[in-house]
């Protein structure tokens, strides 16, 4: 809210400078944003009279609870209660001179759910004209445009009070009555700003004996509006519930002054008071005679809140140790008042403050008017001993894995696009966003490779050629059931060399290319000890056809590996050629072993043979490694992959493979004839399964 | 010329080829010529036969006395041909020290999440214990158990993103709060981190994903001063001493009362850096906890706002936006 320094002077005199004012308010919960101030050239422009008056204005932001701030007063009140200087409120009695306001018109309430309180008062034989200066620069400065003095007078007693009031033209009101009601279905209102409005059964409105003339509490209706002609004022002060108000203001879309105040509260204790002075001010600036006496229909009367509270409490939550007398103190200076009772303090809150509530809400304004800053500083004993989780150990170790394979780390955002989600092929399966900000934002990512691919995309863009890149992060999916799940998946993709000076090195054996990326996969499960990993050739949306691979671990599907597909890298504008994987980081912990078994070091010797094995094409590597593992026995301990070879020297159909065995005994050291045998053993297998030839 | 004679020459000889002699394998030849078995030096032993026999025990020691000078001269010779092919060696292996070291490019975490391992360090070691909690929430854990009054204002600073009625992008990580007091009991010492979601258009300094730090605290006397302890310590470990934190009121439907903190950094300007306060009564009675008996605070700290004090940076899109020029800076 604009709260002009010049007006808030009427209610409080500052003793201080402004900019500490600012820091006693912020200091005690409203907020100051800024003191901004407004120029004589300003002041003009907008339609008031420059004058030499203080033309600074607090910039506050009042917290949801707070409806009270939304007033000159409230924020005089609050200035009052933590300075201690004088608060000066206007004591409207509105003396009338017209007939009496119970012959003038006639006030009921059908839905007292949703209207508390309404007064009506009568102002007769108003001249409508331009306000005075003082009154339209007033307005100007708290953010408002003066129109005509009966309107620049509900707006004026508005901003002071925080009461939101209307003004009907009496003379087109049907029947000189007012009925608060809800709308009937279907039942239509042209509101002032010459919108017609569709409202529905939960809508309040106010209606004359013939229609709806207003909706209550946000905007009134364009047939009773006050114009240039009007000569009679039926003006209301009324309070309306809270959740009813912000309903419509919300089906609407019609967010005003009134009806932001009304969400935030407004004080029952001040419709009557606020009329009054709005017709005192009319009776005033617009020569208005006013009726005698209001109609008040007040159905929600109510006893003011007692809470009882307990000194020790507060001082047990706050960890003080102030007195009683202090507390009270503190209470009575924001107008709560206060009695000794029963051992503790029965508070008595008044009507401006419905956000106080029970007694923890009297504990926090004890500490507001105490200070925050005064509070101690201590920490709490410790109670359990501090960890992270076991997802987050588990992460922090896959990164260190991840890093130390050269992969700098990203992070994406899950709001995607769906032609984002689409590349990896599980839009069904994603959860989208039923109030979007932006179709690109509209989904919840199911995998983070696509992302990767982005993130490559935007780097290439600005010149970067090398990118090898990893993320761990959520990913979101629709379940049979229709409920929604998310889990923890690991992508990485790599293009280019992760070589970044690597002169006289052979570019091309650096670059990226699916076995590297495979590398970096095994890296991870040879870390993790996770054993039992096959790869098995797939289909996937992304991948190329013929390079993709399923990562299956004991039955359990982890992920994809593979080089993109050159259609999906079109399509990003990548060129070149990228190679991704992404596995199901929930699952591999699951499958990561807590302890690792220790194995002794060897005690006999190893014994090392190259074989070099000529195999059909179709033939996959990992059958011919378990072949000689199987036809080996125990004394393999291991084949390691030196060559592989396709080429003229043998036929189109086939490729070498160069293996190295080798063999060792825990028990004793072997012997060349033994390994020898062995070795037949496995030739003669290989041959026999997969028709082999061997060279050299 | 006598057979004495014929030594001395053989030693010129051999002296000056010696001298000539440019590598240890020309030396290692020489040795074997006039040292071997059959060389010349032997042979001249060979000789003896030839002399009289009062002669031949000079003769015998005057061919010792050569054998012993030529190996000398061998092995001075040698050591001095060592230095010079070393040397020549060193001088044909000389390398540029000032051309660059070839590497490969080491990975480094994202800038955020050094940030949060620095999170997580601190609140650790201030003895609490990090819990996982869904971004996909129930709108009964985001909104309804922390307070939330249907159709309130409170709820135009959480503009969420809804996926069916039930369910919502979680715009705090203070929804894991009722999540865990349903199932655990008093003393609690909890965190959480991660992705939060509101509203929000993205620009330099706001997001519609943002990243956030919960931590809750509930035992049996837990007071406010221990909230302003607990951020103070955590502010001055990740900031430095040199900082303030300002506890100011503020209003969040979870808590009561409630605080907002900011700090100062050398005097700068107060930024806003989360909420916090003591957990509403009302959530604790939610949760089936005893507001009589035990009290608990709790706060949220934004996450991307630290590196952006900490490292100067202005622009809240460079960290989701992964170019490599920026994350490789940190």
């Amino acid at each position: 809210m604009r709260v002009p320094v010049e007006w808030l002077n009427e209610y409080v005199k500052l003793e201080a400078p402004v900019e500490e004012v600012a820091d006693l308010l912020t200091m005690a919960g409203l907020e100051v944003e800024e003191i901004d101030h407004l120029t004589a050239v300003e002041v003009a422009r907008l339609g008031g009279v420059p004058d030499a008056k203080d033309d600074r204005i607090l910039m506050t932001k009042v917290t949801p609870n707070r409806g009270d701030w939304l007033s000159m007063l409230g924020v005089a009140r609050e200035i009052s209660a933590v300075t201690g200087w004088k608060l000066k409120t206007p004591k409207p009695i509105a003396k009338g001179t017209a007939p009496a306001t119970e012959s003038l018109i006639k006030i009921s309430i059908t839905a007292p759910d949703l209207c508390p309180r309404y007064a009506g008062i009568v102002i007769r034989n108003v001249v409508i004209k331009e306000s005075p200066d003082w009154l339209k620069n007033r307005l100007i400065r708290a953010g408002m445009r003066p129109i005509n003095n009966i309107v620049d007078i509900t707006n004026y007693v508005m901003l002071e009070y925080g009461q939101p009031l209307h003004a009907f033209d009496y003379d087109l009101l049907t029947g000189k009555e007012i009925i608060v009601r809800r709308a009937r279905e279907g039942e239509t209102i042209t509101t002032i700003d010459e919108i017609e409005r569709k409202l529905s059964a939960d809508t309040l409105v106010i209606a004359d004996s013939n229609r709806a003339v207003a909706v209550a509490g946000v905007m009134g209706g364009s047939e009773s509006e006050v114009g240039p002609n009007t000569k009679n004022i039926m003006l209301e002060s009324a309070n309306f519930n809270a959740v009813s108000i912000r309903r419509t203001s919300k089906l609407l879309s019609l967010v005003t002054e009134s009806s932001y105040r009304f969400e935030r509260g407004v004080d029952p204790g001040i419709t009557d008071e606020a009329a009054k002075r709005a017709a005192e001010l009319m009776q005033e600036l617009a020569d208005g005679e006013i009726s005698q006496g209001i109609v008040d229909v007040f159905p929600g009367k109510s006893e003011p809140r007692v809470i009882f509270v307990r000194p020790e409490r507060v001082n047990w939550l706050l960890g003080t140790n102030l007195d009683v007398k202090k507390m009270t103190a503190c209470l009575e200076a924001l107008q709560f008042s206060t009695k000794l009772a029963g051992g503790g303090i029965e508070v008595t809150v008044p009507t401006f403050r419905p956000d106080v509530e029970q007694e923890v809400d009297v504990i926090e304004e004890i500490a507001r008017i105490y200070g925050y800053e005064n509070l101690g500083v201590t920490l709490p004993s410790a109670a359990v001993e501090g960890k992270d989780s076991r997802e987050g150990l588990f992460t922090q170790r896959l990164r260190g894995i991840l890093m130390a394979c050269g992969m700098q780390e990203v992070l994406t955002h899950s709001l995607i696009d769906p032609q984002s989600v689409q590349i990896s092929g599980l839009l069904e399966e994603s959860l989208a966003i039923r109030n979007p900000l932006s179709e690109d934002t509209s989904r919840l990512r199911t995998a983070l490779a696509p992302n990767l691919l982005h993130v490559i995309s935007r780097n290439r863009s600005v010149g970067q050629k090398d990118i090898s890149i990893f993320e761990i992060g959520k990913v979101y999916h629709w379940l049979e059931v229709g409920a929604p799940t998310e889990h923890r998946s690991l992508a990485v993709a790599m293009t280019g060399s992760q070589w970044s000076c690597a002169w006289n090195l052979d570019k091309d054996a650096l670059n990226a290319d699916f076995y590297l990326a495979k590398g970096a996969l095994e890296r991870i499960f040879d870390c993790l000890h996770v054993s039992g990993v096959v790869f098995e050739p797939i289909q996937h949306p992304m991948l190329h056809p013929t390079r993709a691979a399923r990562i299956v671990v004991n039955g359990t599907e982890l992920g994809v590996l593979g080089e993109v597909s050159s259609e999906v890298l079109d399509k990003l504008d990548i060129r070149g050629r990228v190679y991704v994987f992404e596995i199901d980081v929930d699952r591999l912990m699951i499958l990561t072993p807590e302890a690792v078994g220790y194995k002794p070091l060897p005690r006999f010797p190893a014994v090392y043979r190259h074989l070099a094995v000529v195999v059909k094409q179709e033939v996959p590597y990992a059958e011919v490694k378990r072949l000689v593992v199987e036809s080996g026995g125990e004394i393999i301990e291991d084949v390691e992959l030196l060559d592989v070879y396709t080429g003229t020297q043998i036929k189109e159909d086939e490729r070498n493979l160069t293996l190295s065995i080798i063999f060792r005994s825990s028990e004793r050291t072997l012997t060349d004839e033994e390994v020898a045998g062995v070795l037949e053993a496995i030739k003669a297998s290989l041959v026999k399964e997969f028709g082999v030839t061997f060279r050299g | 010329m006598t057979e004495f004679d014929r030594i001395t020459d053989l030693e010129k000889e051999a002296s000056s080829r010696i001298a000539s002699a440019g590598s240890t394998r020309e030396l290692d030849e020489l040795e074997v010529e006039y040292l071997g078995r059959k060389g010349k030096v032997t042979q001249l032993l060979r000789a003896i036969g030839e002399l009289s026999a009062e002669d031949r025990p000079a003769y015998g020691a005057r061919v010792n006395q050569s054998k012993g000078t030529i190996e000398g001269l061998i092995s001075e010779r040698r050591a001095q041909v060592v230095q010079e092919e070393a040397k020549k060696r060193f001088k044909a292996e000389t390398l540029d020290v000032t051309l660059p070291g070839r590497f490969y490019n080491v990975g480094q975490p994202h800038v955020l999440v050094q940030t949060m391992a620095e999170v997580k360090r601190i609140f650790t070691g201030l003895g609490y214990q990090f819990v996982e909690s869904p971004e996909v929430e129930r709108y009964r854990y985001n909104f309804e158990a922390l307070n939330y009054p249907e159709e309130h204002p409170a709820m135009d600073e959480q503009m969420s993103f809804y996926v069916t009625d039930e369910y919502l992008l979680r715009t705090q990580t203070t929804a894991v709060q009722a999540r865990v007091m349903e199932k655990q009991k008093p003393p609690l010492r909890i965190c959480t981190l991660g992705k939060c979601y509101r509203y929000d258009a993205v620009d330099a300094t706001h997001s519609h994903t943002f990243h956030q730090v919960d931590c809750f605290a509930v035992d049996e006397h837990i007071t406010m001063a221990d909230l302003k302890g607990t951020l103070v310590k955590f502010c001055q470990e990740m900031f430095g001493e040199d900082i303030r934190v300002r506890f100011r009121p503020d209003f969040f439907p979870f808590v009561e009362p409630g605080a907002e903190i900011a700090i100062s950094i050398s005097g700068g300007r107060w930024l806003e850096l989360g909420g916090a306060g003591m957990i509403h009564t009302n959530v604790l009675r939610n949760c089936g906890i005893d507001p009589e008996k035990y009290t608990g605070f709790a706060f949220g700290l934004g996450i991307d706002r630290m590196p952006m004090i900490k490292h100067g940076i202005d622009n809240l899109r460079l960290f989701m936006e992964d170019d490599l020029r920026f994350l490789r800076q940190f």
